[in-house]
């Protein structure tokens, strides 16, 4: 499954959600994050980020895509960090 | 799924936050952006290029079972940090070490190593001797099926390795015939390889041992018992067994696609003294095209589904393990397309 987290966070909350969520998959922008994981390893970061947030407040938004290959990226600018497996 | 990681620029790896951070040097020792790799997702790291690490990193590696593939300048494997084992089987260890003491048990598994590499190299010479009526190979096809065919006859294992020896160098004498107009072949060599083909092969080679490697870590067979090759100190022959089987596939295919599509050239070469190198662009190339080749799926006819390249290497393992349990007998894979 690939999947495109974005969030919002109050800013006390904000770098504990970054750390988390860099664990998991590639930063690609602000608050934004992209990568290829299981059913599983996305329960585990979902279960830890409700911990991290205050649901009254936050706001974490996921985007899933079955495969890499569904997905249409268009990057207009520079891109800010690239996410293959050669670095 | 857990990915591979190149590492082709020099920097410092280090923990950070329960996961790996990679800050790349540039060549005046300045910093770059430092990136995150999500250690969940990472499978294996192949050092290239020069790595800064302290031994917290290789603690936390260890810990989460990633292994760590090392290359020296001349793109040579030099070794592996390979974390503690942790799937344990004495009943297995047991098994793989009695099959490897009992002549005639070790020769049979041997063979079949043999048998497999040979049909695939042959379902390799096939396809190129199809594709272009103009080059003959059938010269090589039939030496190499009558070597095969003598295969069952081999008493021990050193006439075991002549006859596989024999068909390797038939197959590498019809190299010429499938990228001559570029590459000249002339012979086989290593240690270091001579020419631009030879230093692909022995690069490539290398990678498909690194990748048998690390797919045996994931399973319990061990590593150093190996069948066909004489399992010696500190090596990992395991690894050399089972990669004869996939090299024609994985390895000299890619070789043969990226020079007929001219996506490596005689410029992307270095001569060293003594020998030849790939340049680094060059060089990441074709670790790109070895990764996709690997990513690659076809369509398993026992299992119904599709699998990729690098599972076809781990069902290999595990039809070993069956036959060294006495499951059911090792047949080798081979490739049918």
């Amino acid at each position: 499954m690939y999947v495109i987290l974005v969030y919002d966070m109050g800013q006390k909350r904000v770098g504990k959600m970054l750390k988390l969520c860099r664990r998991y998959m590639n930063w690609i922008q602000n608050s934004v994050f992209e990568g290829e994981m299981t059913e599983v390893q996305l329960r585990e970061l979902l279960h830890e980020a409700r911990r991290i947030m205050d649901e009254d407040e936050d706001s974490l938004i996921l985007f899933k895509n079955r495969d890499q290959k569904w997905l249409d990226k268009q990057i207009i600018g520079v891109e800010r960090q690239s996410t293959d497996n050669f670095l | 799924m857990k990915q591979p990681k190149y590492l082709f620029n020099a920097g410092r790896m280090s923990r950070k936050d329960n996961t790996l951070k990679f800050t790349p040097v540039d060549e005046a020792g300045i910093e770059g952006q430092p990136r995150y790799l999500p250690i969940e997702q990472v499978g294996d790291l192949y050092v290239f290029g020069s790595l800064d690490a302290n031994s917290a990193l290789y603690n936390f590696l260890g810990q989460e079972g990633i292994a760590v593939h090392f290359f020296n300048y001349y793109e040579h494997y030099t070794g592996s940090f390979m974390p503690r084992e942790y799937l344990l089987a004495g009943k297995m260890q047991v098994d793989q070490t009695k099959h490897y003491m009992a002549a005639k048990k070790r020769i049979e598994i041997a063979r079949r190593f043999v048998e497999g590499a040979a049909n695939n190299i042959l379902r390799v010479l096939k396809y190129y001797d199809n594709r272009d009526k103009a080059k003959d190979l059938t010269e090589a096809i039939c030496l190499i099926e009558r070597l095969l065919a003598s295969v069952p006859m081999a008493v021990d294992v050193p006439m075991l390795m002549g006859i596989e020896g024999n068909i390797r160098q038939t197959y590498y004498g019809a190299f010429d015939a499938i990228v001559g107009q570029t590459f000249c072949m002339d012979g086989r060599s290593k240690r270091p390889p001579q020419n631009e083909l030879n230093a692909l092969i022995s690069f490539g080679n290398m990678l498909c041992y690194t990748a048998c490697l690390s797919t045996i870590y994931h399973t319990q067979l061990n590593p150093t018992i190996s069948f066909l090759h004489e399992p010696g100190a500190r090596r990992y022959s395991l690894a050399l067994d089972l990669s004869e089987v996939f090299k024609p596939i994985l390895v000299d295919r890619l070789i043969f696609r990226m020079i007929n599509k001219r996506q490596l050239q005689p410029s992307d070469f270095r001569s060293e003294v003594g020998g030849c190198v790939l340049k680094d662009a060059a060089r990441k190339r074709f670790v790109q095209g070895f990764d996709e080749q690997l990513k690659e799926t076809i369509k398993h006819r026992a299992l119904g589904r599709s699998v990729s390249y690098r599972h076809l290497v781990k069902l290999e393992c595990y039809k070993l393990q069956k036959h060294l349990l006495g499951l059911e007998e090792y047949r080798p894979f081979k490739a049918w397309w």
